[in-house]
């Protein structure tokens, strides 16, 4: 009934048949949903959602009824975003839980004015006498005028108990690879150049050391020693028994040896043009770092082109390119272990170590990988990449610019926690499960998200709420030593209804996504295929379910909160991570899988199912303030179909770190002229890649539109404009995921798989 | 007619040999009675600014297995055009070019006083010479920067075209590249390893130019990358090690400017981690696959001993001292054997690429010189050992290495072989000097051998004009078959080296002595019997069986050679010691021999292992005037009485009065009498009224200058007085006259006494007589 409608529409509950209701997707941004705790003092200090999130905005009281809901249970956390606002605390004495060492939060209980109730093992604690002490009004009172009660997302500056040794320097290694192929890429001109801009930029203070080692058929160490009128590269060409060319030196302080490090910077880009090296000692080098920065750890960043084929480590290529677009994939798993005990090697020592990779043929990175994955550290891939393409060297620029002068954590330590009743049990992201709750990540950075899977071990009827609280232990770049907490509260209910209507679409497909990663590689990509469509079958018969309709035949029924898993589900059946029938390279699949581990959840949403707007009339768009309080305007979002796309139109897609915008060749004369500065279509250039600045309106929304939807990346999209009649449309037209291609199913056959299939 | 002493005199100059017997004799059992073998000393390549410059290629005797070279003792037919060879008697034709020759108009070669002629061969490929520097960083900052500069200096000295190459090393083995864009960039080896010529080789890159265009073919888009084309071109194997100076210098200067000393930490109580041996064979190792069997010059400097690796000689631990001759003695020098085998190994490898390899040793203590002796005494390359880089010494020293010809070449060839043939009355017994044995068969081989034998041919892998080899002939004529009247015994020297023009060069020497029957005319014999030449080739045979072990009882040997020859050339009545006499041309030898067998060569436990080494290798490769002074020093005398003098190296020359000069070679010595030194102190030469003082002060002075100015290696000075703790080294040179075995002289004003357990000449002398008169001996 429209009565029965509208009250469920106000809770949030109205259902919507999928296969009768063609545009699911709302026009404006999804929002994490909210979390509703008893009261609004409570919800207001409620961690974020863009740092924390449940699949579940309320628990179920018991593991019965999660297993009902047929939802899966987890978290996703973004731990060291860069935030606006963090309320730093330096205090003698840390308030924690004696028992369970939990930090005190807004969802403990006082028990009275000295003591306080733990919310994570119940356990009363005194409370220190400085605790009442309120360090912004400067007076005693009420402890909940802490800003640790306040806010559930808070930075101590330890103090001296919780360092094991003096807080490290800032320590950069960078490996180079030099050999043929890196050299023919042009990568390093691209390092060079940004390196040599952003020195003054890297995080760090006054002791902070940098260092070079570049390799191919041998090591290439660069000694900046004092005295020396330039660098003097030194080769180790013994690379099965790796062994340091000189004690010191390699890794300097930055202040010091600053024209020194400029000197080498403006020799690498040319220095191995006529080396001619086919091979690439990986290994090796990675062994000489992890020697170099043993006694310190620190950060090691790695420019891999070829396939590490001498030395430790050495790999052959594995990938037949007659299976890429195959039903099974075969070379998930790493083909040695050497990488992965290389990495907690290097993790012990505090060393993260992170892969850009640059390579134009096969470099296993199922393997590779490996030094990052448990080292803490993370992936960049940029496929086919030569220097002379401009996409792909604007987005390495874009990411290497973001990536030396990001902040950045050294020799952490992240340990979850939960309420007594649940445990967390699988983690995902790159790091080291040093004990079953703590992670070792002797880098963190702020581009990195992680994902754990709770289970309900005991009833938890008898309490309103559960928490999670996250301690990230870390060396700041200036060497302080910091702990950065998050909680998050949520409420326990007893109901199926209340449990099913809670669910966070977007959580749960980036807590799915992980886990059919890991079901990939430990069993097979057409079991992961086959997980994802029966979590769909599963959870929209365990809505029906609830729905107590009994066996009404007809719609697809699903609930607003949940109305388009579907759709993201068959988005990610039609991801180079999980696709079959489409040739995909077995690199770039595996590194699509790892970003699926470990890109914090908007940006996976977007990569998965990117952003589509109409432009060419975006005059009549509705009008939002940017963060400059300037107007901009906005207009709906798309579903990805060509049903949507308008022949007279103009379309950018955003994928994240890539935009496309599709002109169409009935576009106006007008909107081609005011906004991209050319008298009609077939003067368009079919190679361009900046949207020209031209004083009008008309180009000033389109540019503002771009700098929004740039505002709140890491670093800036590249920008490709692809007209309708180009070859390089497929590029734009492959991600219009709700149509058919190839031999994978149209969003609309994938319902009507699904509904089939629903009980 | 000239005397013999002229006669030497004529033949050293123009030939630049001298023979221990100068008439020959004609019966092997004769030959073998004169106690003194048959032999030479011959400086292959003797300063000879006056010979003609000939560019054209020597007539050699068409004889295969002869091949002797036409020379002034060839008969020569001039109607018939024919020469006969003087060695096998082969009659040959002239080549077609001497169609004009005739007794007006001969060839340079047939004029007799080119008995000692030069070719120079224009048609072989000029080839510059290589210096590979191969430098210990293993010192302290001064040691170091004193050698960076000496280092930086020799760039200049060295011909422009020369290649270069530069390793370094200190607990790594670091081989520079040169001439490379941009910054400086060196090849880093651990110093424990060894490694092969083939490993060197790959390791270097060295044979990757050849296997560029396969790897071409792989990759068609490289076509049209010119710069890969360019690369194409041929360049020589290992060109980014060795470069020209005139292309490097700049680059190589700053280099070496900017070497740091050892970055390794080295601990209290530890010495540095040194890796000689393996620096020394990449250094090997990559002359070996890029320029074999052309002239190159390993240049090694060491701060210090190897203490890791191969060819380490000692630990690093401070503890525990290098060895002494002691410990060598009492087979406590626990390295000493894998140490010799691996710098002998290297020896040979860098002889058989014709590559020499120089040792500058400075340091306090011994660096290991003992076991890599032979990478020096088998090359000819330089052994020179210092206190300090920092010193004159070595400074001048190495300075001297490049001296030049007045033409402005140095007075260095390289890679040279040198062949004796000689008449069918001889055979060749072996060669002692800086040189190793080619093993080139040949019936003039002798079954005896002496020094380096079983070859006609030796290999010099350098040579200065100073050079000199001992070669030791046997006389095979059998008493039965004498030999005409007139016939003579002719010998040609033939050396082929790489003058340091570059040029190919053949310098040929063809000498003839004259034979005479021992059993009739002894006394032609003991006449040309040339008694400093025997004592060279004595002390060189001495030494060589001394440094090879078989032979534990040198001075015993000596002592036997000494008794006998007296007993053959003496004049004596039986078992009267007081009739002894020799005639005057023996009359110094038993002297020479008193010397010797007191000398640093063979009593050695005054000496390091290292010091011995380096005195022997001296006395193995000088000219004769230089070994002489090394085996019996020279003693001269100031006073206000008249001019300098030389005297007696004898206490008695020790006078309160006195000013002496001693020249050991190694050391020179100026020594100031009581008196002097007194009148020194109060500084009498200060005052105008005492010039001449001050005078006599200055000559001795003056005259050690025009020594040390010209030597090499440049001596040791010392400055001392009667009294003074410097005065051992005179001390223990001059002959005991004076010491307890003969205190009934002391207190006469004979002189100072000295104490020393050594027996005197004078009593060496009078056992002397007594065992050659002896009819029991
Ligand atoms: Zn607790
Ligand atoms: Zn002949």
């Amino acid at each position: 009934s429209v009565v029965n409608q509208g009250f469920n529409k106000l809770w949030g509950a109205e259902n919507y048949d999928l296969l009768q209701t063609a545009n699911i997707l709302p026009p404006t941004r999804i929002e994490p949903p909210q979390i509703t705790l008893g009261n609004d003092t409570l919800n207001a200090a409620n961690c974020s959602g863009e740092i924390f999130r449940s699949t579940v905005t309320k628990i179920p009281e018991s593991q019965s009824l999660l297993q009902k809901s047929r939802l899966p249970l987890g978290i996703l956390i973004h731990p060291f975003k860069d935030l606006t606002h963090l309320s730093v605390i330096q205090c003698n004495v840390i308030v924690r839980c004696r028992a369970c060492r939990t930090y005190i939060n807004p969802f403990v209980y006082f028990v009275d004015s000295k003591r306080w109730k733990c919310n994570l093992c119940y356990r009363v604690n005194d409370l220190p006498e400085e605790f009442q002490y309120d360090p912004v009004s400067k007076t005693y009172g009420d402890p909940s005028r802490r800003p640790e009660i306040k806010s559930s997302t808070i930075e101590y500056i330890a103090p001296a108990e919780y360092m094991l040794r003096p807080p490290q320097p800032a320590v950069y290694l960078f490996l180079l690879d030099v050999s043929r192929l890196a050299v023919e890429s042009g990568y390093l001109h691209l390092f060079s150049k940004v390196l040599l801009e952003e020195l003054v930029n890297l995080p760090g203070d006054s002791r902070m050391q940098v260092g070079f080692i570049a390799f191919d058929s041998c090591l290439h160490f660069f000694s900046l020693a004092e005295g020396l009128s330039q660098p003097h590269e030194m080769m180790v060409l013994d690379i099965d028994d790796v062994f340091l060319p000189c004690p010191d030196n390699l890794l300097v302080n930055l202040k010091d040896r600053m024209e020194l490090v400029k000197d080498l910077l403006n020799q690498l880009p040319s220095r191995y043009n006529n080396s001619y090296d086919n091979n690439s000692a990986l290994g090796a080098a990675l062994q000489a770092a992890h020697r170099m920065m043993s006694a310190t750890g620190g950060r090691v960043t790695v420019f891999q082109a070829s396939l590490p084929n001498v030395g430790p480590g050495a790999l052959t290529a594995r990938e037949d390119p007659n299976q890429r677009a195959s039903a099974e994939v075969n070379n998930l798993k790493p083909a040695n272990d050497f990488y992965k005990r290389l990495a907690l090697d290097c993790s012990s020592h505090q060393i993260a170590v992170d892969l850009f990779i640059v390579n134009s043929q096969y470099v296993d990175i199922a393997t590779i990988s490996g030094i990052s994955r448990f080292s803490g550290g993370c992936i960049y891939h940029f496929p086919l990449f030569k220097f002379e393409r401009p996409i792909l060297s604007e987005k390495l620029t874009n990411s290497l610019r973001r990536y030396i002068t990001r902040k950045i954590g050294f020799e952490a330590v992240m340990r979850i926690r939960c309420t007594r009743g649940m445990s967390i049990h699988t983690f995902h992201g790159n790091f080291f499960v040093r004990s079953t709750d703590l992670l070792s990540l002797p880098n963190v950075n702020p581009d990195s998200g992680y994902g754990m899977q709770v289970s309900i071990d005991e009833n938890l009827s008898d309490v309103e709420n559960v928490c999670f609280q996250a301690a990230l232990l870390y060396t700041s770049s200036k060497g302080e030593r910091r702990i950065r907490v998050h909680t998050l509260c949520l409420p326990v209910v007893s109901t199926l209804h209340d449990v099913i209507n809670s669910a966070d679409q977007q959580c749960i497909i980036g807590l799915l996504a992980k886990m059919a990663v890991d079901r990939s590689i430990e069993s097979s990509l057409s079991d992961a295929r086959e997980a994802f469509i029966n979590v769909a079958i599963d959870i929209l018969s365990s809505y029906k379910l609830s729905l107590n309709l009994g066996s009404t035949p007809g719609g697809l029924l699903a609930p607003n909160c949940l109305k388009l898993l579907p759709l993201y589900i068959s988005a990610l059946l039609k991801n180079q991570a999980f696709r079959t029938g489409t040739s995909t390279r077995l690199d770039d699949r595996v590194q699509a899988m790892f970003e699926m581990k470990t890109k914090p959840l908007p940006w996976l949403i977007q990569s998965i199912y990117p952003d589509l707007y109409p432009v060419h009339n975006l005059e009549e768009q509705q009008v939002i303030l940017n963060m400059m309080e300037e107007p901009v305007h906005v207009p709906p979002h798309l579903q990805l179909t060509s049903r949507l796309i308008d022949n007279n139109g103009a379309y950018l897609m955003d994928t994240g770190d890539h935009m496309m915008l599709y002109i169409c060749s009935g576009v106006s004369q007008v909107f081609l002229k005011e906004c991209l500065g050319v008298p009609n279509f077939n003067m368009l250039s079919d190679q361009m890649y900046e949207i020209p600045t031209i004083e009008n309106q008309a180009n000033q929304r389109l540019i503002s539109l771009i700098d929004y939807l740039n505002s709140e990346k890491p670093h800036r999209a590249t920008i490709q404009i692809i007209k309708d009649n180009s070859p390089s449309r497929s590029v734009f037209l492959e991600r219009l995921i709700e149509d058919r291609v190839e031999n994978a199913l149209s969003y609309h056959e994938f319902l009507q798989h699904i509904k089939a299939q629903v009980k | 007619m000239a005397t013999y002493e002229e006669y030497i005199q004529q033949n050293e100059d123009r030939d630049g040999i001298r023979f221990t017997w100068n008439v020959w004799p004609s019966s092997r059992i004769e030959a073998t009675r004169l106690v003194v073998p048959l032999g030479c000393l011959y400086q292959p390549i003797k300063e000879r600014p006056d010979l003609p410059p000939i560019q054209y290629d020597p007539v050699l005797c068409t004889r295969n297995n002869c091949r002797a070279i036409l020379n002034p003792l060839c008969q020569v037919d001039y109607r018939a055009k024919l020469w006969v060879c003087n060695f096998c008697f082969q009659r040959n034709p002239f080549p077609p070019q001497y169609a004009a020759i005739s007794e007006q108009h001969q060839p340079a070669e047939l004029i007799p006083m080119f008995s000692t002629i030069e070719y120079t061969i224009t048609r072989a490929q000029c080839l510059p010479p290589i210096y590979l520097l191969v430098v210990d960083t293993c010192m302290d900052e001064d040691e170091l920067g004193a050698l960076k500069n000496s280092l930086q200096m020799s760039l200049d000295l060295m011909p422009q075209n020369a290649l270069i190459g530069l390793i370094t090393f200190g607990k790594m083995v670091l081989v520079h590249e040169l001439g490379t864009e941009g910054c400086s960039k060196s090849y880093v080896f651990r110093g424990t390893k060894d490694f092969s010529a083939k490993q060197v080789q790959d390791m270097l890159g060295i044979g990757k130019v050849a296997m560029m265009p396969q790897a071409q073919q792989q990759q068609p888009n490289v076509r049209s990358n010119p710069q890969a084309l360019q690369h194409q071109q041929p360049i020589p194997p290992g060109s980014r090690f060795l470069q020209p100076i005139s292309k490097c210098d700049m680059n190589l200067t700053d280099l070496i400017g900017e070497l740091q000393r050892d970055p390794w930490p080295v601990s209290q109580g530890k010495r540095y981690l040194r890796s000689t041996g393996t620096a020394l064979s990449i250094a090997v190792g990559l002359l070996e696959c890029t320029y074999a069997n052309t002239g190159a010059r390993i240049m090694l400097f060491l701060g210090g001993p190897c203490s890791q690796g191969p060819g380490q000689v000692v630990n690093d631990d401070l503890k525990e001292p290098i060895r002494s001759h002691h410990d060598i003695q009492k087979d406590n020098a626990k390295y000493i054997k894998k140490a010799i085998k691996h710098y002998e190994a290297l020896a040979v490898r860098s002889a058989t690429n014709g590559h020499s390899i120089d040792i500058y040793s400075c340091a306090l203590d011994q660096t290991g010189l003992m076991e890599m002796k032979q990478c020096c005494n088998s090359t000819g390359g330089h052994m020179v050992m210092g206190d300090s880089f920092n010193s004159s010494l070595f400074k001048q020293t190495f300075q001297r290495v490049f001296l030049k010809y007045a033409t402005g070449d140095l007075k260095m060839s390289f890679n040279a072989i040198l062949e004796v043939k000689c008449s069918r009355e001889l055979k060749i017994q072996g060669g002692i000097g800086p040189c190793v044995s080619l093993n080139i068969k040949s019936p003039l081989v002798s079954d005896i051998e002496i020094g380096m034998g079983n070859t006609v041919q030796w290999k010099m892998c350098t040579l200065t004009p100073s050079t000199t080899v001992a070669l030791f002939f046997e006389v095979v004529n059998q008493h039965a078959a004498p030999i005409p009247q007139g016939g003579r015994g002719c010998i040609q020297f033939i050396t082929q080296y790489q003058h340091s023009s570059g040029q190919k060069r053949i310098r040929v020497t063809t000498i003839a002595r004259n034979w005479a029957d021992a059993t009739a005319n002894i006394h032609h014999i003991s006449a040309g019997f040339d008694q400093e030449t025997a004592a060279v080739l004595m002390a060189r045979m001495a030494v060589y069986r001394a440094e090879s072990d078989e032979s534990p009882d040198v001075l015993r040997w000596v002592d036997r050679m000494l008794i006998r020859l007296c007993q053959k050339f003496g004049e004596y009545n039986k078992d009267d010691p007081n009739s002894f006499r020799l005639s005057e041309n023996f009359s110094l030898f038993p002297q020479f021999m008193y010397h010797l067998r007191r000398s640093q060569f063979l009593q050695v436990f005054n000496n390091s292992p290292d010091e011995t080494s380096f005195y022997r290798h001296m006395l193995m490769r000088e000219d004769l005037t230089q070994s002489l002074i090394m085996i019996q020093p020279i003693l001269y005398s100031y006073s206000f009485n008249g001019p300098p003098e030389p005297v007696l190296l004898d206490t008695s020359s020790i006078q309160p009065d006195r000013i002496l000069l001693m020249d050991t070679f190694f050391q020179i010595l100026i020594f100031h009498g009581e008196t002097i030194a007194q009148w020194r102190s109060l500084k009498y030469q200060d005052m105008p009224e005492y010039e001449n003082f001050r005078q006599l002060l200055q000559a001795p002075v003056d005259d050690a200058q025009e020594i040390l100015q010209t030597r090499f290696p440049m001596p040791r000075y010392i400055d001392t007085e009667q009294g003074g703790s410097q005065a051992r080294f005179l001390l223990s040179k001059v002959n005991p006259s004076q010491t307890h075995n003969n205190m009934y002289s002391y207190g006469g004003d004979a002189g100072a006494p000295v104490l020393t357990d050594d027996v005197s000449l004078q009593v060496f002398m009078d056992h002397l007589k007594k065992l050659a008169v002896s009819s029991t001996a």
